[in-house]
C-alpha cells in the first residue's frame, strides 16, 4: 500500500474505503481467480506424466507473469494451514493455459501434495519467473543435456527452438521406461521435426542394454559435430557439474541449472553467507550466533526491539536457507514470513528479504 | 502492591518456573496448523460479513430497530477486528502461515492510529516492560494515576473524570501515545520531527474519518444522518469496550508495579513471573474470549504472545496448575470484579498516598534521579 500509486487521491480513497485484503475476500467469493494482486491459478486438469510424475493444466489470472521457455515459477500451496513454495519449469499450452510437471520426491511435502492430494479446482499461487536458462540468441545446433525431473525446463525450450528450424539434439538419462516423462511429446516432436533427435538414455532398463552416465566419449558418439554447439544441461547437482566441465574441455558455450538440495547445516562457528535481498548485500557471519547481534556485528542495524523473542519488531521474511530457533532448538527449512533475527541462528547461508 | 498471596520466588525456583512454562509453549506450538489456520479465517470471516450486515442494515435506518441492529453489527464488527484478528495477528501469532494478509509485520487495523505505531508501543515497550513505571507506557498512559508507587501531582484530583473522556475517545489516545505530545510541549521533541512523526498518522486518520464519517453516510444519501451516527455510536462501543479490556489486564487490585532495577540481568523466569504478577485475567466464557481477543486470558497472553490466543484457554489449566505449585497467585476473576478494582484504583489514587514498602527503595530512588 506505500508503493507510490498512479494517483495519490485515488489511492487515498480506495485504500480508506475498502483495503486489498477485504477486497479479495469478497472477490473470491465470486469467483476463486479473482484478486486485488496476487498471480493465482486454478487446477483445470491433472494427468500422470510416468509413474512417478503429474502434469497439471493451470488456468492463471491476469496477475500471473509472463515467462520465457526455460524459466521457473516458485508455485505457492497451502498445506496443514502453511505456504509451502518450490520451484517449477511452467510451459505454455494452446488456450494460454500453463503446464507443470511435477516429480513426487520421497518426502517432499510440495511434490507430495501436488501428486496425491491436490484436485481440479484447487488454487496456487504462481510468483514471478526466475532463471538464466533460457535461449540467448539462437544457436546453430542446441545440445539439451537432462537427467530425471530435468527434463521440465526442456520441453518448452525445445519447443520454442523448434521454430528457428535450427538443429538441437536432447540426451535425455533416466532410470528406465516408466520414470521418463514426455515420450510420447518428445517422440512425436522428433517425427515430425527432421532437425531435432532425441536419445533416450536409460541406465537401469528392465530390459534391452543400459546406457553409461554422462561422459566425453558417449557424447561425441551421439552428437556429431560438436563443434557448433551451445550446451544446455538441468538435473542433479553432480550431473550437471560434469556437464559443465566436459562442456569447458570442449570450450562449448554452456548454461546449466541444478536443482538445489537441501542445505547442509554448517558446524557452529563456521561462517555462512547472509544474502540480504532489500540492502543488496551479503555478509559472512558465524553460524549458531544470534542473526540479530551476527547481522549488528557485521554493521547492519535491522528494527529490532527486546531482543528475546517476544516483540517480533525484527521478523523478516526470509526466502531460504536453514535457521534454528535458539529457545526451541527447532530448524526451520522452509521459507518463512516471519523470522525472529533475535532468536534465530544461521545453519545455513541465508536469504533475508533485509 | 505487593501481594501477600504471592512467596518470594528464588533463582533455582525460578529457572524452574521458565522450564515448566517452556514446555507448555513448545506443547502448543508443536500443534500449531490447520486448526489454527481455518479459526483465524473463520474469525476473519465474521469480521467481514458483520461488517457488511452492520453497514448495510444502517443504511436501511427509517426503519428504526434497523439501526440498533446495524450499529451493534459495525460494533461487533469493529471489536472482533481490533481484539481478535489485528492484535493477535500483530504479535506475529499467525505468521507462520505464510499469508501476506495476516502477516505480523504489515497487517494495518481498523483505527486510528497507525499499527506501527502499535508494534512499537505494545509489542515491544508494554510486553517487554510489562508493569515497569517508566518504561511501559500502559501504566496509566500518562494521564493517569492507577498505582501508589506513581508520584501523586494536583491534576490527578480530576482524573476521574478524564478517564472517562480518555475511554470514550480510546483509539485517538493510542494514536497520540507513541508521538509523545508532552516531549513536544517541554521543548524536548522538535517541531521538523514531530511533523516527520505525525505524517502517517495525520494520513491513517483521515482515511478512517472519511470511511466513517463521509464515505458511508454519503453513500446512504437521505439517510446520512443515521449513518453518521450509528458509525460514531460504533466506534464509542468498541472504544469503551477495548479501554475496559485492557484496564483490566493490568490494574486489578492484585496486579503488581515494578522498578526499573528489576531489568537488571533479568532472566527468563524472572521475566515470566513478572508477566504473571502484573497481568490478570477475567473469567466469562466463550463469547468473552472472542469479543476479548482472549485478552480474557491475558496473564497466557502475557506469557505467550506470539502463541494463536485462541489457544490460550485450554493453556490456562497448565499454567494455573504451575502458579499454584510455585505458590504464585493467578489472578483472576469475573468482568465485574475486576471492573470495579480498576474503578476503585481510579478513584483511590486520584488522591494522595504513601508510597508502599514492597520497593519503596527502589521507588524512592528513581524519584530522586529523575
Amino acid at each position: 500500500m506505500s508503493t507510490v500509486p498512479p494517483n495519490q487521491a485515488t489511492s487515498f480513497l480506495l485504500d480508506a474505503v475498502i483495503s486489498a485484503d477485504a477486497f479479495d475476500f469478497w472477490a473470491r467469493k465470486v469467483h476463486p481467480l479473482w484478486s486485488c494482486k496476487k498471480p493465482l491459478a486454478q487446477i483445470v486438469s491433472k494427468h500422470p506424466e510416468s509413474e512417478d510424475a503429474v502434469t497439471l493444466v493451470l488456468k492463471p489470472n491476469r496477475h500471473v507473469s509472463a515467462f520465457i521457455a526455460g524459466q521457473h515459477v516458485n508455485v505457492s500451496v497451502e498445506i496443514d494451514g502453511r505456504q509451502h513454495s518450490r520451484s517449477y519449469s511452467p510451459r505454455y499450452l494452446a488456450n494460454n493455459h500453463i503446464a507443470i510437471t511435477v516429480k513426487r520426491i520421497e518426502g517432499g511435502k510440495v511434490s507430495t501434495w501436488l501428486c496425491n492430494q491436490s484436485q481440479r479446482g484447487n488454487i496456487v499461487q504462481l510468483n514471478d519467473p526466475f532463471g538464466e536458462m533460457t535461449l540467448k540468441e539462437h544457436p546453430n545446433h542446441a545440445v539439451f543435456l537432462a537427467a530425471g525431473s530435468g527434463i521440465t525446463p526442456f520441453l518448452s525450450l525445445i519447443q520454442a527452438h523448434a521454430k528457428t528450424g535450427q538443429r538441437m539434439t536432447l540426451l535425455y538419462w533416466v532410470r528406465d521406461d516408466a520414470s521418463a516423462c514426455f515420450t510420447e511429446a518428445l517422440t512425436q516432436l522428433a517425427q515430425a521435426n527432421p532437425a531435432f533427435r532425441l536419445h533416450l538414455l536409460m541406465t537401469e532398463p528392465k530390459d534391452g542394454i543400459a546406457s553409461d552416465r554422462i561422459h566425453l566419449a558417449q557424447i561425441q558418439a551421439l552428437v556429431p559435430d560438436l563443434v557448433h554447439t551451445h550446451w544446455y544441461a538441468c538435473g542433479p547437482e553432480g550431473f550437471v557439474s560434469t556437464a559443465a566441465a566436459l562442456a569447458k574441455q570442449l570450450s562449448r558455450p554452456f548454461l546449466g541449472e541444478a536443482f538445489s538440495l537441501p542445505e547442509l547445516a554448517a558446524n557452529p562457528g563456521e561462517h555462512v553467507q547472509i544474502h540480504l535481498l532489500k540492502s543488496r548485500k551479503t555478509l559472512s557471519v558465524p553460524s549458531g550466533e544470534p542473526l540479530l547481534s551476527a547481522l549488528e556485528n557485521a554493521g547492519i542495524q535491522p528494527a529490532h526491539g527486546c531482543r528475546r523473542g517476544i516483540c517480533n519488531t525484527c521478523a523478516c521474511p526470509k526466502n531460504s536457507g536453514t535457521t534454528r530457533n535458539i529457545l526451541t532448538q527447532e530448524e526451520q527449512h522452509e521459507a518463512v514470513s516471519g523470522l525472529r533475527l533475535c532468536i534465530s541462528a544461521a545453519c545455513s547461508d541465508l536469504t533475508l528479504d533485509l | 502492591m505487593k501481594n501477600l498471596n504471592t512467596r518470594t520466588l528464588s533463582a533455582q525456583d525460578l529457572a524452574l518456573l521458565a522450564k515448566e512454562l517452556d514446555a507448555v509453549r513448545a506443547r502448543a506450538m508443536a500443534d500449531v496448523g490447520e486448526k489454527d489456520a481455518r479459526y483465524i479465517r473463520r474469525v476473519v470471516a465474521l469480521v467481514r460479513y458483520s461488517a457488511f450486515a452492520g453497514r448495510a442494515l444502517l443504511m436501511l435506518s427509517f426503519f428504526p430497530p434497523a439501526w440498533v441492529l446495524g450499529t451493534l453489527l459495525l460494533a461487533l464488527s469493529k471489536i472482533v477486528e481490533n481484539m481478535e484478528v489485528a492484535h493477535n495477528v500483530m504479535h506475529g501469532q499467525y505468521d507462520w502461515m505464510g499469508d501476506p494478509s495476516l502477516n505480523g509485520q504489515t497487517y494495518e487495523w481498523d483505527l486510528v492510529g497507525t499499527s506501527d505505531n502499535w508494534r512499537t508501543s505494545h509489542n515491544f515497550m508494554h510486553h517487554t516492560y510489562t508493569n515497569i513505571k517508566g518504561m511501559d507506557d500502559d501504566v496509566g498512559y500518562g494521564v493517569l494515576r492507577l498505582f501508589p508507587e506513581q508520584r501523586w501531582k494536583p491534576h490527578y484530583l480530576f482524573q476521574p473524570v478524564y478517564a472517562v473522556i480518555f475511554a470514550l475517545l480510546f483509539q485517538w489516545g493510542i494514536a497520540i501515545q507513541e508521538l509523545r505530545l508532552g516531549q513536544l510541549f517541554s521543548g524536548k521533541k522538535s517541531k521538523e520531527k514531530f511533523a516527520e512523526e505525525f505524517a502517517p498518522v495525520k494520513r491513517k486518520m483521515r482515511q478512517q474519518v472519511f470511511k466513517d464519517y463521509f464515505f458511508f453516510p454519503l453513500l446512504a444519501g437521505p439517510f446520512l444522518l443515521p449513518v453518521l451516527a450509528g458509525n460514531f455510536v460504533a466506534n464509542g462501543i468498541r472504544n469503551i469496550w477495548t479501554y475496559s479490556i485492557i484496564f483490566c489486564g493490568h490494574f486489578t487490585r492484585d496486579a503488581e508495579i515494578f522498578p526499573k532495577s528489576v531489568l537488571k540481568d533479568e532472566s527468563r523466569g524472572h521475566w515470566y513471573m513478572r508477566q504473571i504478577k502484573g497481568s490478570s485475567n477475567l473469567e466469562g466464557g466463550k463469547l468473552l474470549n472472542l469479543l476479548s481477543g482472549n485478552l480474557s486470558h491475558q496473564i497466557e497472553h502475557h506469557l505467550f504472545p506470539d502463541v494463536p490466543a485462541w489457544r490460550y484457554a485450554e493453556m490456562s489449566k497448565e499454567v494455573r496448575a504451575i502458579c499454584d505449585r510455585h505458590g504464585l497467585h493467578y489472578n483472576t476473576g469475573s468482568f465485574m470484579k475486576q471492573a470495579s478494582q480498576v474503578t476503585w484504583r481510579i478513584l483511590r489514587y486520584a488522591f494522595p498516598s504513601k508510597t508502599p514498602s514492597a520497593h519503596l527503595n527502589e521507588f524512592r530512588a528513581e524519584s530522586t534521579a529523575g
